[in-house]
């Protein structure tokens, strides 16, 4: 038996049955009574049972199998678990994860807490011993009637219609896959090029064919992007369950309702919009939702609703993130601008409220007043907006004293096409997306002006900084002749000056995610391949300064 | 050579159970992943064997084993269960359920409960 195998699909099938866990137990902490959801949570822990078991992970097994037990006993007593029973459940659930992990990274894992396994087979031994079947039945009863079980009545259970069949395919093979959709792509257009001259009279078969090509072409490219994204749900999933986290160790009670999950965005923009949606629900957590007494007072509910939702306009998608606690203290904010700097204190008197609730995404600003365990830790509002606004989008909160506050991110579907401008660097060329270039203009060098290490140029009466790139990407500094090309390009609200050697012009490229070796240089947003079979760079310009 | 049906929720248990078959020379010919999957690849296929999970959703392979018994009263169904679901494993034999297995599976105790299961139809 091929044991390496059976790891891998072990690691893959209890990852999406923790997930199908984690949503049940949410559902069952919405609605105790919920059969359904602890049928659910039964034979998904039975089967990682029988999968630990099979491969000798007798640890997971056997955290798994007090897991299924008390599924078991909650399925035949019908006795609805209480907020404690639940908690121990979502403990199990992380512990497993962990194991798993550590699975994952080739280790062996080791035996869960013996408080956590013996509170969870304690408990069900304390209920599990009916004196007689009679009292045992009366019991049963008892709780059975307010909350009946519906799970295999009627026919809409049987009916259900079964999702389509699917295929697991690796990601990277996936990805080899997309990448040479990318090559074909990219030939295709050079073939196009060089033929050009070839189309006369003689040759019209050359040109139909050609036509046909592009057609087909044209449908294996927006085929090839389809297969590129992937349902918002992937990263929206662990939401609800972190924001339940998040709010018990903050004595806080909360409920995340997700709208819109089903929207299906490129893979590439998914992965690098998971860090912000995680920080935004912390945020919403820590700062937004009140503690169950002040919701009473201030005639709330006590439980904090958070809603996240999301749309598609054009190209577009919006996603919003809502919660109906405190609001932004824009006083506060102010107070705090000030304190750091980011606002003249004779500018602070003025400002619009919309204009101060913006001050949340400057760096240094955060309005918690202690720092808390989970929010204010690395991640801040500003990391969130440099990370949305490199992939093209751009955010906004809106906040009401005592009603909440909306925070709405708008991200492009898809990064895979784009239009680039192409600068040469020495021997290499690199590309920044044509969104991000304002204007091209040649200047004579004597105009850049340098004081210590740094360069300024004068345009349009405004002192830019002059930045080169060949320098930003560690290659030797540009030598510059008579004049320079400048690339004027707005980074992060500021305007500032590019130089590089040369400009090779435009093309809209084909952008492939960045190979694994290669995904930690936060410069570099994806690559493409040359005509001549070279790699180029896409830079994300939001972070070469 | 029998021609085997394969049903059980889990792809990992799927993919273990058709290895070990195809190893002995059987072929697997369908695999489901529901209760209600089997009854409806039972009714298209008519394997020579089904391995049957007995914790599936929709439909459990208690209830999956009666009604392909109702359909084929000599149907071989052979039961896949878990240590403690001996009284489980009892009803699916009463329903006519030939013989079971245990997990984790033991390849050689798969073979040879197959194999009785074929030689000796009731």
């Amino acid at each position: 038996m091929d044991l390496a195998k059976y790891r891998t699909i072990f690691i893959e099938e209890s990852t999406e049955h923790f997930a199908e866990i984690s949503r049940a137990l949410l559902d069952l902490e919405k609605d105790p009574a919920d059969s359904e959801a602890i049928d659910t949570l039964f034979r998904m822990a039975h089967s990682i049972k029988g999968m630990a078991a099979s491969l000798d992970y007798a640890p997971i097994a056997e955290l798994a199998h007090r897991l299924e037990d008390r599924m078991q006993e909650a399925r035949e007593s019908g006795r609805v678990p209480d907020g404690e029973s639940l908690s121990l459940f979502f403990q199990g659930l992380t512990a497993l994860e962990a194991m798993v992990e550590v699975v994952k990274e080739g280790g062996w894992p080791e035996a869960a807490a013996p408080a956590l396994l013996a509170a969870l087979s304690s408990r069900s031994g304390d209920h599990a011993r009916p004196t007689a079947p009679a009292a045992a039945e009366a019991t049963r009863t008892a709780v059975r009637e307010p909350a009946p079980r519906v799970a295999f009545e009627g026919p809409a259970e049987v009916t259900t219609p079964r999702p389509p069949p699917t295929v697991r395919v690796r990601t990277e093979t996936l990805d080899r896959f997309l990448s040479t959709v990318g090559e074909v792509i990219l030939n295709t257009s050079q073939v196009r090029t060089s033929a050009s001259g070839f189309e006369t009279k003689r040759n019209a078969a050359l040109g139909e064919g050609l036509d046909r090509m592009d057609r087909v072409v044209g449908e294996l490219q927006r085929r090839a992007l389809e297969l590129r994204t992937t349902q918002l749900l992937r990263i929206v999933e662990p939401l609800p369950r972190a924001a339940r986290e998040i709010a018990e160790r903050a004595g806080k009670r909360v409920e995340v309702e997700i709208d819109g999950a089903e929207l299906e965005i490129d893979r590439s923009i998914l992965d690098r919009l998971s860090d912000p949606l995680v920080h935004l629900l912390r945020n919403a957590v820590d700062h937004g939702i009140e503690l169950p007494e002040a919701r009473r007072a201030a005639g709330k509910p006590e439980v904090g609703h958070i809603a996240i939702t999301a749309h598609r306009e054009k190209d577009n998608v919006h996603i919003s993130v809502r919660d109906d606690g405190a609001g932004l203290d824009l006083a506060g904010v102010l107070a705090r601008a000030v304190e750091a700097g980011v606002l003249h204190p004779d500018l602070a008197d003025d400002l619009p409220p919309d204009a101060i609730a913006a001050l949340v995404f400057e760096p240094g600003l955060s309005t918690a007043r202690s720092v808390s365990e989970v929010s204010g830790r690395g991640v801040g509002m500003d990391a969130v907006r440099v990370t949305i606004e490199s992939l093209g989008g751009s955010i906004e909160l809106v906040s009401e004293r005592g009603e909440g506050t909306v925070t709405s991110l708008v991200v492009p579907i898809t990064a895979a096409v784009q239009r680039v401008l192409m600068l040469g660097l020495a021997d290499e060329i690199v590309a920044l997306p044509i969104s991000k270039v304002e204007r091209i203009l040649e200047v004579q060098a004597e105009r850049i002006e340098r004081s210590g290490s740094d360069a300024f140029v004068l345009i349009d009466d405004e002192l830019l900084p002059v930045i080169d790139l060949a320098e930003r990407v560690g290659m030797a500094a540009t030598q510059t002749g008579s004049s320079v090309s400048l690339v004027l390009t707005e980074i992060r609200g500021d305007r500032l000056a590019l130089v590089s050697e040369r400009i090779v012009g435009q093309q809209q490229i084909y952008v492939k995610p960045l190979p694994e070796l290669l995904s930690g240089v936060r410069s570099l947003a994806g690559l493409t391949i040359l005509g001549d079979g070279r790699p180029m760079f896409l830079l994300d310009p939001n972070q070469i300064v | 050579m029998a021609r085997v049906l394969v049903a059980d929720d889990a792809s990992f248990m799927r993919q273990m159970i058709r290895e070990i078959v195809e190893a002995e020379g059987h072929e697997v010919v369908g695999e489901a992943s529901d209760g209600d999957e089997v009854v409806e690849e039972f009714k298209r296929l008519s394997p020579d064997v089904v391995t049957m999970d007995i914790v599936m959703p929709r439909r459990s392979g208690i209830d999956a084993v009666k009604t392909i018994m109702e359909l084929q009263p000599d149907a071989q169904v052979v039961m896949c269960s878990a240590l403690g679901q001996e009284s489980l494993v009892q009803e699916a034999m009463d329903a006519g359920a030939r013989d079971f297995i245990v997990k984790p599976f033991k390849p050689d105790a798969v073979i040879a409960t197959i194999q009785k299961v074929l030689e000796k139809p009731e």
